[in-house]
């Protein structure tokens, strides 16, 4: 068990290396519609989440995100990803066919726990997309992403996704975050 | 009180756009501004719009957000524990006097020059009241409005703009109380925490006619079918059953004969579960008092109800709400809820599918959004605009029956009847002046061949 802070500079900045080359490269293969590659670096026993955020006075801004358990955009097990990736091969999948473009940036990248085995990293990202000759779309939001490390490098175990948007200003959300 | 509503002289005349005798429907509906302004106050400011679940705003002060038309209300508990609709709109400048979703609170503050409205939305002071006003502002009359009629029926919150409406009850008529009865089989229900609320670039009515559509299903949802997570016989069966209700309320989709119902009696008695797909929903359905309140037509039928104007009910303890945000966009909401008495274990899996599967992103749903929009879009050329739509599906080779309780419906195959009962009864609601004209004119539930 190594807590961050007993970390030296050198092993920390080590560490965000190895983390920020997993998440660039994860990306790119989301980017790049590399779906079946994309589940590889997943954990068995992932977990993908985004509640609904909700506009609330500032008085009540504890209830702005709904809690684990009530309803989400995405409450996502390997399986339902599994699914989400399998679909777009199956044909008939419309809302990817003709295929979305999209790019995806990551930016405020840190690291928030470390057990030697599993970090915990926050972060913001953009995920661009536009879709036929004139539909764009763009979310940004926070991720916290927990990644695990295997033998032959990190595994995606966690990631939920608050949204800066309340009413999803998208005709879905077909993309994966 | 609203005194003076929708009583607007300018009609567009709507009354040939949609001709029921060949299944005929003109596109501008869709795209038109003045049939938008139209059907804002006609049918939205007109009719009892669906607010919340009581269960969303269980004590005084919580409050939730919606909107009847382009009409924003706050549905509040009161101090008294009543229900109040209130126009989210301060009588000084205009102001929104709540701008949060939800929450609870002990008044409404307008944040321009701080008028304050109890939850009832009378005004109860404001600043400068002695001193600017001299005490002559007669805040009897300068609260926020009211919705001129708000109830509930089982738990489901209804209000209305027009003191001329009917009674809820006789609103829902039938037809509309059984479709909010199917949510109610299995026994009390309370709302999750959290309303999914997307917005798709469609005409809202384009929103309501695919809820009665069990032909797109096989090709829009090609892909989420040959995933498995329906099977094709109860996303395509071939029997349908068909119930259409006064004011344009209707039930459409999946429908089972009289002795397959029996059947299904028969298995489910002795616990046989290789039955097909419906017999798991008839399972809900076989209490006493669930069988009495369906009826013998309703107790057959798993088809999505449609409260008019824009509530859909779907399969899947789930209501989609649908908005109008202009004539080329719509906002979905979806509620999701859950059966009190279902085990802890029953209830994460029907909420675990529902996420999976409906809300912008879901499974199923996400492929819906951009044939609605390049529908509505289609209405907009100068010539795609003038080009008429198909509604024959089914037109004139079918029967409504009656059974002896009264209850009635058409048996039949996928067909288009719910979407001609839509146009049919638009086109009654924009073609009428008033409720008085709404009653004296509305086309009844067919009978006979259809």
């Amino acid at each position: 068990m190594t807590a961050l802070s007993e970390m030296s500079m050198q092993a920390r900045m080590l560490l965000q290396y190895e983390v920020e080359s997993f998440l660039f490269f994860e990306a790119d293969l989301l980017d790049s519609r590399r779906h079946d590659d994309w589940l590889r670096v997943l954990t068995a026993d992932i977990h993908y989440w985004m509640p609904v955020r909700r506009t609330t006075t500032a008085r009540e801004v504890h209830r702005e995100f709904t809690e684990p358990g009530a309803m989400a955009f995405f409450d996502d097990d390997f399986a339902a990803l599994e699914m989400r990736v399998r679909r777009l091969s199956l044909g008939r999948a419309w809302a990817e066919d003709p295929p979305s473009r999209t790019r995806r940036l990551l930016s405020n990248i840190r690291l928030l726990a470390y057990d030697g085995a599993e970090v915990t990293v926050g972060l913001n990202f953009q995920l661009y997309r536009t879709r036929l000759n004139s539909e764009e779309d763009q979310w940004i939001g926070r991720r916290e992403d927990v990644l695990r490390r295997e033998d032959d490098g990190f595994r995606l175990s966690k990631r939920h996704i608050f949204l800066e948007q309340t009413v999803i200003l998208s005709q879905n959300m077909s993309s994966l975050f | 009180m609203v005194d003076r509503m929708i009583a607007s002289d300018r009609c567009v005349d709507v009354s040939a756009c949609f001709d029921p005798a060949r299944g005929v429907l003109q596109r501008h509906i869709f795209t038109d501004p003045e049939i938008y302004q139209q059907e804002l106050e006609r049918i939205f400011a007109r009719g009892w719009n669906f607010m919340c679940h009581e269960s969303q705003v269980p004590d005084s002060g919580d409050f939730f957000m919606n909107w009847i038309g382009e009409d924003e209300v706050i549905i509040v508990r009161g101090r008294d524990q009543q229900l109040h609709v209130l126009i989210n709109s301060c009588p000084h400048r205009g102001n929104t006097v709540c701008r949060a979703e939800l929450g609870n609170t002990r008044s409404f503050f307008c944040s321009y020059h701080g008028w304050n409205f109890d939850l009832d939305g009378r005004l109860i002071g404001m600043p400068g009241e002695e001193a600017f006003y001299k005490d002559g502002v007669d805040k009897a009359a300068w609260g926020l409005t009211r919705a001129a009629k708000v109830e509930s029926y089982r738990g489901f919150v209804f209000a209305t703009l027009d003191a001329d409406a009917p009674a809820l009850d006789e609103y829902l008529g039938w037809v509309g109380r059984l479709g909010l009865d199917f949510m109610l089989s299995k026994g009390e229900i309370r709302f999750l925490d959290g309303v999914l609320k997307n917005r798709v670039r469609c005409n809202w009515k384009i929103a309501v006619d695919n809820l009665y559509d069990w032909y797109h299903v096989k090709v829009s949802h090609g892909a989420s079918m040959k995933l498995g997570l329906f099977s094709e016989e109860s996303m395509s069966p071939l029997e349908q059953m068909v119930i259409l209700g006064e004011y344009g309320h209707g039930i459409g989709g999946p429908g089972i004969s009289e002795s397959d119902f029996e059947a299904s009696v028969d298995r489910l008695s002795r616990g046989d579960d290789t039955g097909p797909w419906y017999d798991a929903r008839l399972s809900e359905r076989m209490t006493d008092e669930s069988l009495k309140q369906l009826g013998p037509v309703g107790k057959r039928s798993m088809g999505h109800p449609n409260i008019f104007p824009n509530l859909w009910i779907t399969n899947t303890q789930q209501v989609c709400l649908r908005i109008p945000r202009g004539p080329f966009e719509t906002e979905l909401w979806w509620f999701t809820y859950e059966v009190l008495e279902a085990s802890v274990a029953h209830r994460k899996a029907v909420r675990d599918r529902t996420v999976k599967v409906f809300g912008p992103a879901g499974l199923l749903e996400q492929d819906d959004g951009e044939n609605w929009s390049h529908s509505t879009r289609g209405a907009r050329g100068v010539v795609s605009k003038t080009l008429p739509l198909n509604f024959q599906m089914g037109l004139g080779r079918d029967e409504v029956l009656v059974d002896p309780s009264g209850q009635t419906r058409i048996e039949t195959v996928v067909n288009e009847h719910g979407q001609r009962w839509t146009y049919q009864a638009w086109q009654d609601w924009m073609m009428a002046d008033s409720w008085a004209a709404l009653k004296a004119n509305h086309t009844q539930p067919p009978e006979g061949q259809i």
